[in-house]
């Protein structure tokens, strides 16, 4: 069995690409393309993903109509910025591989490669 | 005999004297994972010696032995009679030592909970928006920034942007991401949190205010030595100022000290050598003798 959240970024996957309200039915006929997948489970992480605030919803007749709360673009970004430290927060949840730099730190750097080019070349 | 002044004179000779020589000295860098070990050593007795402290402050007029086997017994641990004699051990002897210890368990505690429960909120988007690479083993980020991180603890991510894979030759990106794993593997955020939880109780203390910065420096420092170790030197400085140069820079506003990033790109590329195997086992059982310190000052063998 596949992982709840392999499903979860599937839809989420559905809803990006679509930039529409759609409803639970197109998105399991959209995966039922690919694999088998019951319309009671997607309806069930669909409901997981409006709860934790990835989806919005609004009611049609008796049909819910849900879409993405915000673009692929924007979860990406916020995920750098949180994954590069921009928010600054103290809590080292993430570990980044090097740490936003000033210009003359940048140009510290250079200097320390460029010397050491020229005491392997020399 | 009343300890209190003793103890109290070590934990200052810990909080204060101890972390200006451990800034001063150049060794940290060069064993950086012993270096991180004697920093949290530090805390550990500063805590305990502290806690005794405050033990012998709240029965002055007895020695500790009484307070400490009450101590240990209110926190499960200690041999001896199954329970003190309620005559012998009075509730602030136990009582004072034991706010100060669940104060410091608290703050780490702490940090560890909330780090965990932003990892667990980062993940879940994380597993949405970005492409699982299986040859690198990484999540490849849509975004034009190059840039690399990762998620320790359980279910761990090592992340980069899509830009730092254009950007990025095939070796750099490996020796990067062999960095990032040597965090994931070494269990890099649990001292991390340890340090931080410290650092957030005792504020003002000059070990306090460095020993967050000392060891997230040398744990970088540690990854760094754990990638070095598979890519030559070149490899990786050259990716860390790639990385770094594909940023916006930000404002200076003036830190003290060299960043973490120049001295660590400095060390990849000067000569590492680790330090003397005296020194080293020297350096190791004073870490792992200090916590029991301050139980010498507080109870000498004899008395």
């Amino acid at each position: 069995m596949r992982r709840l959240g392999e499903l979860e970024a599937e839809i989420m996957d559905r809803f990006w690409r679509w930039g529409r309200p759609a409803t639970v039915r197109e998105v399991v006929d959209d995966i039922n393309r690919h694999r088998s997948v019951a319309y009671t489970t997607v309806t069930t992480v669909t409901g997981i993903l409006f709860h934790k605030g990835h989806l919005t919803r609004t009611r049609e007749g008796r049909i819910w109509l849900y879409r993405a709360a915000a673009t692929r673009e924007a979860y990406a970004a916020a995920l750098m910025e949180d994954g590069l430290g921009a928010s600054e927060d103290r809590t080292a949840a993430l570990a980044r591989f090097v740490e936003n730099l000033d210009a003359d730190e940048l140009d510290a750097l250079r200097t320390a490669l460029h010397e050491a080019e020229r005491r392997t070349d020399g | 005999m009343n300890a209190a002044p003793a103890l109290l004179g070590y934990a200052a000779l810990v909080g204060v004297t101890a972390p200006r020589v451990l800034l001063r000295s150049a060794w940290p860098h060069r064993a950086p994972a012993l270096g991180v070990t004697v920093w949290l050593a530090l805390t550990v007795t500063f805590v305990l010696a502290v806690a005794l402290a405050a033990a012998q402050l709240a029965s002055p007029a007895e020695h500790l032995h009484a307070g400490l086997v009450g101590l240990l017994h209110s926190c499960g641990v200690g041999s001896g009679p199954a329970v003190p004699d309620p005559g012998t051990t009075d509730a602030p002897a136990v009582a004072l030592p034991a706010v100060v210890l669940g104060a410091w368990a608290g703050a780490v505690a702490h940090r560890l909970l909330r780090a965990g429960l932003r990892r667990a909120r980062h993940r879940d988007r994380l597993d949405k928006v970005g492409v699982r690479c299986p040859r690198l083993r990484v999540t490849v980020l849509p975004h034009a920034t190059p840039g690399a991180y990762c998620l320790p603890g359980l279910r761990a991510r090592i992340v980069v942007s899509d830009a730092a894979v254009r950007l990025l030759s095939a070796r750099q990106l490996d020796a990067v991401v062999e960095h990032e794993r040597a965090h994931v593997a070494g269990r890099h955020h649990l001292p991390l949190a340890a340090a931080e939880g410290f650092g957030a109780l005792f504020r003002r203390l000059p070990l306090a205010r460095h020993v967050r910065d000392q060891v997230a420096l040398l744990l970088e420092m540690s990854a760094d030595d754990r990638a070095l170790r598979r890519h030559p030197d070149a490899v990786l400085a050259t990716a860390m100022y790639e990385l770094a140069g594909g940023r916006t820079p930000r404002g200076a506003f003036g830190a003290a000290g060299p960043s973490p990033a120049v001295l660590r790109m400095k060390r990849i590329l000067g000569p590492r050598r680790a330090p003397h195997p005296a020194l080293r086992s020297a350096l190791a059982s004073a870490a792992a003798s200090a916590p029991f310190l301050p139980l010498l000052v507080a109870c000498p063998p004899g008395v």
